[in-house]
C-alpha cells in the first residue's frame, strides 16, 4: 500500500474515501448562510433601483456552485504534482497582476479587476492561492531549517506580488499575504530569532508608515474611526467621515441584534440600507442584526470547525509541503475571518477584506473554495 | 527527519493557540456587543430609522364673559428649512436670505439653534409674503429642504386691549422646556409667557399632532408608522367684560393724559404720571370685570418672535417698564383709602362711638410729646370743624383718624394691633391668589414686623421700635403700608359684600367648540376666603361716609361724580392722595356701586398724578358709566377738581 503510487484516476477514488467530508459540509453550511444574508442585504437595495430582488444572490449561488466545482477539480490532481509548477504559477500571477494595471477596470478607486462582461475577475484573490503554493514549495525544500538568507529570498520574491497589490491599492489583501508568509515561515522552520526580527521589522514599518504620513486620507479616517470609538453614540453623517459612519452603523446593526436577532429579513439597519458595503465587506452585520448572538456564535463555531480541520490536515500531512500548504490556507482564512469580523465589531481597523464563503463576490468565493480544495487534497492523500 | 517533524508539530501547536485566542476575542466581542451593550444599540437603531414629526395644535382662543373674542388665531405663511439640507446645500441659505431680505448669518444661527430638533423643519420666517411663498414653490429645485406652509398664530382683534391680562406667547426657552419635560413640548413650540396665556397654558395648548416616519439611510420616507392629528386647545372664557375693560383703559389713558397736563404746585412742574392701574371686581364672587395697567404693550409684537432690543424696550425703566402689570404687581401707599380699615377697627372694637364728634382744627398735636414730629396736619392744612366718623370719611379728615391711631396705640394692651388685623381681614398684606404670575403681596407693618426687620438687618432698619407716630401714620395709610391695585379692589369688594372675600378670578371656564355649540370642559369656580362678618353698626356709619364722598357737597370726589345718577346707582367710594418721599403724590380712588346692592367694586391708582379726587375718581366715574350702560344723554361729563 505504501510502496507504489497508484495511477491518478483510481488513486483519486481511493484517496477520496479519506477526504474530510465534514469540512466540506461545514464550508457548504457557511456558504448557504452566506447566500441567505447576501440576499437579505441586497434585495431592498436592488428593488429600490428597479432590479430583481434576486439578481445579486443568484450570482452568488452560481459562484458557490462553481467554487465547489473548482474545489473538486483541485482535489483531483495530487498536490505533490503542483510542486514543480510553483515557478510557473508565480510568474503567471505576477503577469496577471501587472496586466490588471493597464487592462483592468477601476472600481471604487481600486485598479484590481478585469471586466468580463457580467462578471469580474480579481487576480489578487487568485494570487493568494498561488502564493500559498509557491511559498510552501520554496520553504519545503529546506526540510524545516530556514536560514536567514532563505527567509530574505522568500520575502524578496513575495514582495513583488504584495507590492503590486498594495499599489492597486488594496492594503487589506496585501496584509493577507503577510499573514500567509508569517505562518508558512514560522511552521516551515524559520528560527525564533529570525521571526522575532521579522516581528520587530513589522512594528518598525508600521511606526515609520504612520510617521511619514504616506497613508491616504481614507486610511487615516479608517484608523481614526477605529481608535476613537468613545463617541459612537453620536450619529456621524456619512459625508463627514465615511469610515466612522460605517463602523458606527455596523456596530449598531450587530449590537441591536441582541441574543436572538430581529429575524431573518427583518433587520431594520439592513432593510433600510444603513450599513454601506453590506453584502461584501460588512456582510457579518446582517448575521449579527437578523440572527443575533445565536447567528454570530453559529458562524464563529462553523469557522472554528473549518479552521480546526485545516489545522488537523496540516498536522497529519504526509510531507512538509502538504503541511505548509495547509498552514498557508489556514493563515489566509484566519486572518480574513478575524480582520473582517473584527472590523465590523470595532476591534480591528477597517480594511476591505471579504469574509470567506459569506461575502458576495466571485473571485473571493472561488479563491476560498480553491484554498479548501488544496487542504482537502493534502488531507485525503495523507496515507498515499 | 524526526527533529524537523517534531519542531513542525510544536510550531503548529503555537499557531493553533494563536488561532484559538483570536476566535475567543471574536466571540467575547460579539457577546459584549450583542448582550451587554445591546439595549443601547437597539435605541440607536430605532433612532436611526424613526423620525418623529410634530405638528403644533392651534391654541384655544381667549374670550370675554360674553364670548367676545379677545385673542384669536389666524393662519400665517411660514417658511421652514430642514437642517439636514441646510448642511448639505449651504447655498440654499444664501438664496433664502436674498429672497426673504434677511441676513444669511441670522438663518445660519437659526439652523444651528439646538432648541430645534434636527428632524423638524426650522421656522425661518413666520410672515412670508405671498410672492416669496409662490417663488419657493415654483423653484423647489433651487430650495431643497425649504418648505412654505401655513400655521396658526395669535392675533389680537382688539389690539392692545387687556394686554397685561391676556399676556403673550413666544417660542419656549430651554428653561421652559426643561420645566415641562414629559409634557409633550418640543423645541420651537409656542408657550404662554405671561398673563392668561401662561396661567391657563394647560387648557389653551392643545395636543400636538405626531407622525412617526420610518426613513432609510438616505432619509427617504419608507412608511408612516404612526399618525395622530393635532387636537386644538380649549377656549378660555374670562370673567372680563369687554365693554367695561375698554372703558377702563380709555379712562385710565385719559386720566394719565390729564395728569401730564396739570401743574403740581408742590413740585413746581407737571405731574410725571409714569404709570397707573385700575381693577374692577364683582364683590359677589371675586370675578375680575376689568383690569388695566398703564403703560401697556402690544401682545402682537411677540408673534413670531420679538427682537432683543424690542423686548428690552418693553422692560426699560426709562419707558416705565410697560411689561410690568401694575394692577397685580405695583405696590403703593394707600393713603386715605386705607381709612376703611382704621374705621372698621375703631367701630368693631368699640374704641369709637359712631356719634363721637371731634373738632378738626386742621392739625393734631401729640400729647406728652417732645421734639419736632409732634404735630400732624391735614392735607393742605384745611380745618374741617366738628366731624364724626361718617363726616370724617366724607371730607377725609386726617385729624380725626390721627386721634384713632393714637388711641389704638395707647390702648394697645386692650386692642392689640387692631388696625392691622382689620387691614389683613380685608386681604391687604398678602397675595390675593389670583391665577396670574407676577402678583406682589404689599405690606401691612406692625411692631413685630418692624422689630423683625431691624433684627435681621440693623443697618438698613436702624429703628426697631414702634411709636405713637407710626400708628398715626398707619391710620391714614401712610408710612410703610403698601397695597396693590388688586388688593385695594378686593378690600372694598369684601367690605361691600359684608365681609365676604373671594380669590380674584379672571376666568370662569374652559370650553371646546363642537358642532353642537360650545361644550364646557372645566369650570373655575369662585373661591371664598375666610370671611369676617361685619355687623350693621360697624358698616352703616362707614357706608354713609363713603356715599358722602361722591354725593356730599364737601365730599372729596363730589366733582368727579357730578351729574352721575346717584339716586339710581348710589356709589360708595374713598379718595386717597398718598405722599411718597421724593416723588409726587399718588392718586387713589376705591369704590363700589350700587351701594345698596354692590355689583361693581373699583380701585384706581395713578403714580405721581396728584389728588385722588381729581384724577383717580374720574376714572372710576367713567367706568361706572360704562358698567351701568350710561351714555352722555343720562350722565354728565366729569369735572376734575378736588382736594383730599
Amino acid at each position: 500500500m505504501l510502496a507504489s503510487r497508484p495511477q491518478e484516476g483510481r488513486g483519486f477514488l481511493a484517496a477520496w474515501r479519506h477526504a474530510d467530508h465534514a469540512l466540506i459540509v461545514a464550508a457548504m453550511a457557511v456558504a448557504a448562510l452566506g447566500t441567505l444574508v447576501v440576499f437579505s442585504a441586497t434585495r431592498h437595495r436592488l428593488k429600490a433601483q428597479g432590479l430583481a430582488e434576486t439578481s445579486t444572490v443568484s450570482k452568488q449561488v452560481l459562484f458557490v456552485v462553481v467554487g465547489l466545482a473548482v474545489m473538486l477539480l483541485i482535489t483531483f490532481v495530487d498536490y505533490r504534482n503542483l510542486r514543480p509548477l510553483a515557478p510557473y504559477l508565480f510568474i503567471g500571477t505576477v503577469v496577471m497582476l501587472l496586466a490588471v494595471v493597464p487592462l483592468g477596470t477601476n472600481v471604487k478607486g481600486t485598479q484590481a479587476r478585469f471586466d468580463l462582461g457580467p462578471f469580474q475577475f480579481q487576480p489578487s484573490e487568485w494570487a493568494k492561492i498561488a502564493v500559498v503554493i509557491c511559498v510552501a514549495a520554496f520553504c519545503a525544500q529546506f526540510r524545516g531549517q530556514l536560514t536567514g538568507g532563505q527567509i530574505i529570498g522568500v520575502l524578496l520574491l513575495s514582495a513583488v506580488p504584495i507590492g503590486l497589490i498594495y499599489e492597486q491599492p488594496d492594503l487589506g489583501t496585501a496584509l493577507v499575504f503577510m499573514a500567509i508568509l508569517l505562518g508558512v515561515l514560522a511552521v516551515g522552520g524559520a528560527r525564533p530569532r529570525h521571526l522575532a526580527f521579522l516581528a520587530a521589522l513589522a512594528v518598525t514599518a508600521v511606526v515609520v508608515v504612520l510617521q511619514l504620513g504616506v497613508l491616504k486620507a481614507y486610511q487615516l479616517d479608517r484608523l481614526g474611526a477605529f481608535l476613537d470609538q468613545q463617541d459612537s453614540a453620536q450619529r456621524v453623517a456619512y459625508d463627514v467621515n465615511p469610515a466612522k459612519y460605517n463602523l458606527n452603523q455596523s456596530k449598531i446593526a450587530i449590537g441591536s441584534g441582541g441574543i436572538t436577532g430581529k429575524g431573518l429579513f427583518k433587520g431594520t439597519q439592513t432593510n433600510l440600507a444603513y450599513v454601506p458595503e453590506q453584502s461584501t465587506d460588512f456582510v457579518f452585520t446582517v448575521i449579527g442584526e437578523e440572527l443575533g448572538l445565536m447567528g454570530s456564535a453559529l458562524l464563529i463555531g462553523l469557522f472554528g470547525f473549518i479552521v480546526w480541520r485545516i489545522w488537523r490536515a496540516a498536522a497529519t500531512a504526509r510531507d512538509l509541503f502538504g503541511t505548509l500548504v495547509c498552514v498557508g490556507v489556514l493563515c489566509m482564512f484566519v486572518f480574513q475571518i478575524f480582520e473582517n469580523m473584527g472590523m465590523t465589531m470595532g476591534i480591528m481597523p477597517i480594511t476591505g477584506i471579504p469574509l470567506p464563503f459569506v461575502s458576495y463576490g466571485g473571485s473571493s468565493t472561488l479563491a476560498a473554495f480553491a484554498g479548501l480544495g488544496l487542504v482537502l487534497n493534502v488531507g485525503m492523500r495523507r496515507f498515499s | 527527519m524526526p527533529d524537523a517533524q517534531g519542531s513542525a508539530h510544536l510550531r503548529l501547536t503555537i499557531v493553533g493557540i494563536v488561532v484559538l485566542s483570536l476566535f475567543a476575542a471574536l466571540t467575547s466581542r460579539a457577546i459584549y456587543l450583542q448582550v451587554m451593550d445591546s439595549s443601547a444599540f437597539q435605541v440607536q437603531a430605532r433612532e436611526n430609522r424613526v423620525r418623529v414629526v410634530f405638528e403644533p395644535a392651534p391654541r384655544g382662543r381667549i374670550l370675554d364673559r360674553n364670548d367676545q373674542v379677545i385673542v384669536d388665531n389666524r393662519v400665517a405663511n411660514v417658511i421652514t428649512l430642514s437642517r439636514d439640507s441646510a448642511v448639505k446645500n449651504p447655498a440654499v441659505i444664501d438664496r433664502l436670505a436674498a429672497l426673504l431680505h434677511i441676513d444669511a448669518q441670522t438663518i445660519k444661527a437659526r439652523a444651528t439653534d439646538v432648541r430645534f430638533s434636527p428632524y423638524t423643519p426650522i421656522p425661518i420666517v413666520d410672515e412670508a409674503s405671498e410672492e416669496a411663498i409662490v417663488y419657493v414653490r415654483e423653484h423647489q429645485d433651487d430650495f431643497p429642504g425649504v418648505e412654505a406652509s401655513r400655521a396658526a398664530e395669535r392675533s389680537y382683534p382688539h389690539g392692545t386691549l387687556a394686554a397685561h391680562l391676556v399676556g403673550y406667547v413666544g417660542k419656549a426657552s430651554q428653561e421652559e422646556l426643561d420645566a415641562r419635560k414629559g409634557g409633550n413640548y418640543q423645541p420651537g413650540d409656542e408657550i404662554g409667557k405671561g398673563g392668561v396665556e401662561l396661567a391657563y397654558e394647560p387648557w389653551l395648548r392643545g395636543t400636538p399632532g405626531e407622525t412617526r416616519l420610518e426613513v432609510d439611510s438616505g432619509d427617504r420616507i419608507v412608511r408612516t408608522l404612526f399618525h395622530r392629528d393635532p387636537v386644538p386647545g380649549h377656549d378660555v372664557r374670562l370673567t372680563i367684560d369687554l365693554n367695561v375693560q375698554t372703558a377702563t383703559e380709555a379712562a385710565l389713558q385719559r386720566a394719565m393724559n390729564a395728569a401730564h397736563g396739570s401743574f403740581d404746585r408742590n413740585a413746581r412742574k407737571s405731574f410725571v404720571a409714569p404709570g397707573g392701574a385700575a381693577v374692577v371686581m364683582d364683590p359677589r364672587d371675586g370675578s375680575i370685570r376689568a383690569i388695566a395697567s398703564y403703560p401697556n404693550f402690544d401682545p402682537a409684537s411677540f408673534v413670531g418672535g420679538i427682537s432683543t432690543e424690542q423686548f428690552k424696550a418693553l422692560s426699560a425703566p426709562e419707558a416705565h417698564a410697560p411689561l410690568n402689570d401694575r394692577a397685580i404687581g405695583g405696590e403703593y401707599a394707600p393713603g386715605s383709602t386705607f381709612k376703611l380699615a382704621t374705621a372698621i377697627a375703631a367701630l368693631d372694637t368699640h374704641l369709637l362711638d359712631p356719634r363721637t364728634t371731634v373738632v378738626d382744627t386742621g392739625k393734631y398735636t401729640l400729647k406728652n410729646c417732645l421734639g419736632d414730629r409732634c404735630v400732624f396736619h391735614n392735607a393742605g392744612n384745611e380745618a374741617h370743624g366738628p366731624v364724626n366718623i361718617t363726616k370724617a370719611i366724607t371730607v377725609s379728615s386726617d385729624v380725626f383718624f390721627y386721634g384713632l391711631g393714637a388711641q389704638f396705640w395707647n390702648g394697645r394692651a386692650t386692642y392689640g394691633d387692631a388696625i392691622q388685623k382689620e387691614a389683613r381681614a380685608l386681604g391687604l398684606g398678602t397675595k390675593t391668589g389670583i391665577a396670574l404670575i407676577g402678583e406682589h403681596a404689599g405690606r401691612v407693618p406692625d411692631p413685630a414686623s418692624r422689630l423683625a426687620a431691624h433684627n435681621a438687618n440693623p443697618k438698613a432698619f436702624p429703628n426697631g421700635g414702634w411709636r405713637t407716630g407710626d400708628n398715626i401714620n398707619l391710620s391714614i395709610g401712610q408710612g410703610e403700608v403698601l397695597v396693590t391695585p388688586l388688593q385695594l379692589a378686593q378690600a372694598y369688594s369684601a367690605f361691600a359684600a359684608g365681609g365676604k372675600r373671594f380669590v380674584p378670578r379672571v376666568a370662569s371656564d374652559a370650553l371646546t367648540m363642537t358642532p353642537n355649540g360650545p361644550k364646557i370642559v372645566a369650570t373655575f369656580d369662585a373661591k371664598p376666603i375666610d370671611s369676617v362678618a361685619l355687623n350693621g353698626e360697624v358698616v352703616q356709619p362707614i357706608v354713609a361716609g363713603l356715599e358722602g364722598v361722591v354725593s356730599d357737597p364737601r365730599g372729596t370726589a363730589v366733582n368727579a361724580f357730578a351729574g352721575f345718577p346717584l339716586s339710581q346707582f348710589p356709589v360708595a367710594g374713598k379718595t386717597g392722595t398718598a405722599q411718597v418721599r421724593g416723588k409726587q403724590d399718588t392718586a387713589l380712588f376705591a369704590a363700589y356701586a350700587p351701594a345698596d346692592n354692590p355689583q361693581w367694586a373699583v380701585s384706581v391708582i395713578l403714580e405721581e398724578a396728584g389728588f385722588g379726587g381729581s384724577v383717580a375718581a374720574p376714572v372710576a366715574r367713567r367706568l361706572f358709566d360704562a358698567a351701568f350702560g350710561l351714555t352722555r344723554a343720562n350722565t354728565a361729563d366729569v369735572v376734575a377738581s378736588g382736594i383730599d
